[in-house]
C-alpha cells in the first residue's frame, strides 16, 4: 500500500513539475473554434469564418474566438462588459491570423492595414500581417490607408472602422 | 371529421372501381405516362450524377492553372516561370506539371500520360487506368510498348494498376516517371505543361491571378472558380443539351395529358349524367374524378422515378450513355453514385402530376354542370 502511495505522489509532484512548464509564452495555440463557438462581441458563429478567426486564450486556459481582428480588439478594451466576470488581467495570449498564408500569429507582433477594400464578415476590418513587406503590398493591392500595430488600436480608432 | 373522411374513402373506391372497368384504356395511359415521367426522371438523375462527379473530381484540381500561350494556342511554360510566381505574396505553392495525350495506333486508344510528382515512379515503370489494361490486356508485372516521338521504341513495365473506383477519371491514365516522359515527346529539361498555384487565402486568387497576367504577359491564369462555372452551365438544367432534352420530354408529357385528359369519352359523360341523376351533386363527381387523376398520375409519377433510379444507378444510364459519354475507345465502366434532388424532384411533381391532375377535372366539370338528362343523351 504505501508503495502505491509512494509512486502517486511522484506522480503528483512531476504533474506539478509539468504544468508550470507550459506556462504563459509557450501557450499553445488552440485548434480551430467549433460549430457552436460564437463571438463574444457580435455573437455571429466563428467556425463559419474560418480565415478570419483571432484567439484570446486566458490564463485559466480556455479560449475565446472572434470573426475578426477589429471584435478581438473591441472586446479587450471592455472584457467584462462582454464576457462578465472577465478581466483584461486574465488574458493571457492574443492570436490572428496572417492574410497571406492563413496562420495564426501573435496579435502583439503582427501589423495590421486598415481602410482597405477587403471586407471581413463584421465590415471594415484591421487587416493582419506577419511582416511588414507584405503588409505594403496589401496597401498598394488592396488600396489600404494605414499600417499600425497592435499599441496604435484604440477605441476612436475603432469607431472609424464601424 | 370521421363522416369526411368516410366520404372520401367511398369516392375513392368507387374511383378505383371505375379505373379498373376500363382497364385497357388506363394501363395504356399509366404505361405511357410512366414511361414520360421515367425519361424525364432519368435525365435529373443523371445530369445530378454527372455534376456530383465533377465536383469530385474538380475539388481536388488546384486553385488556379497557369499555361503559357504562343499564338493563341496552349504551349509549354517554362518551369522558371514557377520561380517567380511562388514569390507573389499569397501563393502558397507552384507545382510544374507535366501531362500529354498519347495515340496508340495498334488499339486505336487515346491515353491520358502525367507525370506523378507526390511519389515519382522509377524511371523505366508505369501505373496504368484500367481501362488501358482491359483494352491491352495486361496486368501488373508485362511490359507496355510506347513508340517515342523519334520513332523508337519505348519499354515500359506496369507496376501497379489503378483501383476500379477512378475509372470516371482515370479509365486512360497512364502515370510515369519525368525521364519517360522528357524521352518520350523528346522535351527539354525545364519546361513543364503548365503551372498548378495555391493560394491559402481564397480572397486573393484574383489579385494573384492579375499578377502573374501582368508579371507574363504571355500566359493564361485559370481559376478553379472559372472551371466550375463552365462544367455548370455545361450540365445545367438551364444550358446545355440538357436543356433541349428535358424541353422535348415535357412537351411531349403536355400533349399526352392534353390528349388523355381532357377528351370525355361519350362513355364518361353518360356515367357523369347517371351519377348526377341518382343524386350525386356536382362536387362528388369533380371528387370522384381529382381522385381517378391522382390515382393515375401519382402512381406512374412514383414508378417513373423508381424507374429511372433503376435506369441510371443499376444500368448506368444504359440509353443516355452513348449518346453523352464521348468519344473515346477507352469507355470508363462505372456506377454513378445515387444522388437525388429533392428540389428537381418537387419541380418534376409540380410540372407532371398537378396539371394532369388538372386536366382531368376540368372537362369533368364542364360535363358535370349541364343537366343529367342531356348528358346521358348526347
Amino acid at each position: 500500500m504505501t508503495r502505491y502511495l509512494i509512486v502517486l505522489a511522484l506522480l503528483l509532484c512531476l504533474g506539478s513539475l509539468h504544468s508550470p512548464a507550459r506556462g504563459a509564452s509557450a501557450t499553445p495555440h488552440p485548434s480551430a473554434p467549433g460549430p457552436k463557438d460564437k463571438c463574444p462581441v457580435c455573437g455571429m458563429f466563428v467556425k463559419k469564418y474560418p480565415s478570419w478567426v483571432a484567439t484570446v486564450a486566458f490564463k485559466d486556459g480556455s479560449h475565446a474566438w472572434f470573426d475578426g481582428a477589429k471584435d478581438l480588439f473591441t472586446y479587450l478594451g471592455t472584457p467584462q462588459r462582454y464576457t462578465p466576470g472577465r478581466t483584461a488581467a486574465m488574458v493571457d495570449r492574443l492570436w490572428v491570423k496572417d492574410y497571406y498564408s492563413l496562420q495564426p500569429i501573435d496579435a502583439k507582433t503582427a501589423y495590421y492595414v486598415i481602410g482597405s477594400k477587403v471586407y471581413g464578415p463584421m465590415g471594415h476590418e484591421l487587416i493582419p500581417f506577419k511582416r511588414l513587406d507584405d503588409a505594403r503590398e496589401f496597401m498598394l493591392d488592396h488600396q489600404g490607408t494605414q499600417i499600425i500595430r497592435y499599441g496604435d488600436v484604440t477605441p476612436t480608432l475603432l469607431k472609424t472602422l464601424e | 371529421m370521421s363522416r369526411v373522411l368516410n366520404r372520401h374513402r367511398a369516392i375513392l373506391d368507387f374511383a378505383l372501381s371505375s379505373l379498373l372497368r376500363r382497364k385497357t384504356k388506363n394501363l395504356a395511359l399509366f404505361a405511357v405516362y410512366t414511361l414520360l415521367i421515367a425519361v424525364i426522371a432519368s435525365l435529373i438523375f443523371f445530369v445530378q450524377a454527372l455534376k456530383r462527379e465533377a465536383a469530385l473530381v474538380l475539388s481536388e484540381a488546384p486553385d488556379m492553372v497557369v499555361q503559357r500561350m504562343v499564338a493563341g494556342r496552349h504551349d509549354l511554360i517554362p518551369t522558371g516561370y514557377g520561380d517567380i510566381i511562388s514569390t507573389i505574396r499569397g501563393v502558397s505553392s507552384v507545382t510544374p506539371r507535366l501531362w500529354g495525350y498519347y495515340y496508340d495506333p495498334v488499339f486505336k486508344a487515346n491515353y491520358t500520360l502525367l507525370v506523378r510528382d507526390t511519389e515519382p515512379l522509377q524511371p523505366g515503370s508505369i501505373i496504368i487506368g484500367s481501362g488501358v489494361a482491359r483494352n491491352q490486356r495486361i496486368t501488373a508485372g508485362d511490359l507496355l510498348n510506347f513508340r517515342s516521338y523519334h520513332g523508337l521504341p519505348l519499354l515500359l513495365t506496369v507496376t501497379e494498376i489503378l483501383p476500379h473506383a477512378s475509372e470516371l477519371v482515370a479509365a486512360d491514365l497512364v502515370l510515369m516517371a519525368r525521364q519517360d516522359f522528357q524521352a518520350m515527346f523528346s522535351l527539354p529539361a525545364g519546361v513543364a505543361t503548365d503551372l498548378a498555384v495555391t493560394v491559402a487565402n481564397p480572397r486573393e486568387l484574383i489579385t494573384v491571378a492579375n499578377k502573374v497576367a501582368a508579371k507574363f504577359p504571355d500566359t493564361r491564369p485559370i481559376l478553379k472558380s472559372e472551371l466550375l462555372r463552365t462544367y455548370d452551365s455545361l450540365f445545367d438544367w438551364r444550358g446545355g443539351m440538357i436543356v433541349v432534352m428535358l424541353g422535348v420530354a415535357v412537351l411531349a408529357f403536355v400533349i399526352f395529358a392534353w390528349d388523355k385528359a381532357t377528351g370525355l369519352s361519350a362513355e364518361e359523360r353518360r356515367e357523369i349524367g347517371i351519377l348526377k341523376s341518382i343524386g350525386w351533386e356536382t362536387t362528388d363527381v369533380l371528387l370522384l374524378k381529382f381522385w381517378e387523376g391522382t390515382t393515375v398520375s401519382l402512381s406512374a409519377f412514383m414508378a417513373g422515378v423508381l424507374l429511372a433510379y433503376l435506369h441510371v444507378f443499376f444500368g448506368s444510364a444504359a440509353l443516355f450513355s452513348h449518346a453523352l459519354k464521348g468519344w473515346a475507345v477507352l469507355y470508363p465502366q462505372f456506377r454513378l453514385v445515387p444522388v437525388i434532388d429533392g428540389y428537381q424532384l418537387a419541380v418534376l411533381f409540380t410540372l407532371t402530376v398537378l396539371p394532369y391532375t388538372a386536366a382531368t377535372i376540368i372537362p369533368a366539370w364542364l360535363a358535370a354542370t349541364i343537366a343529367p338528362d342531356a348528358a346521358m343523351r348526347s
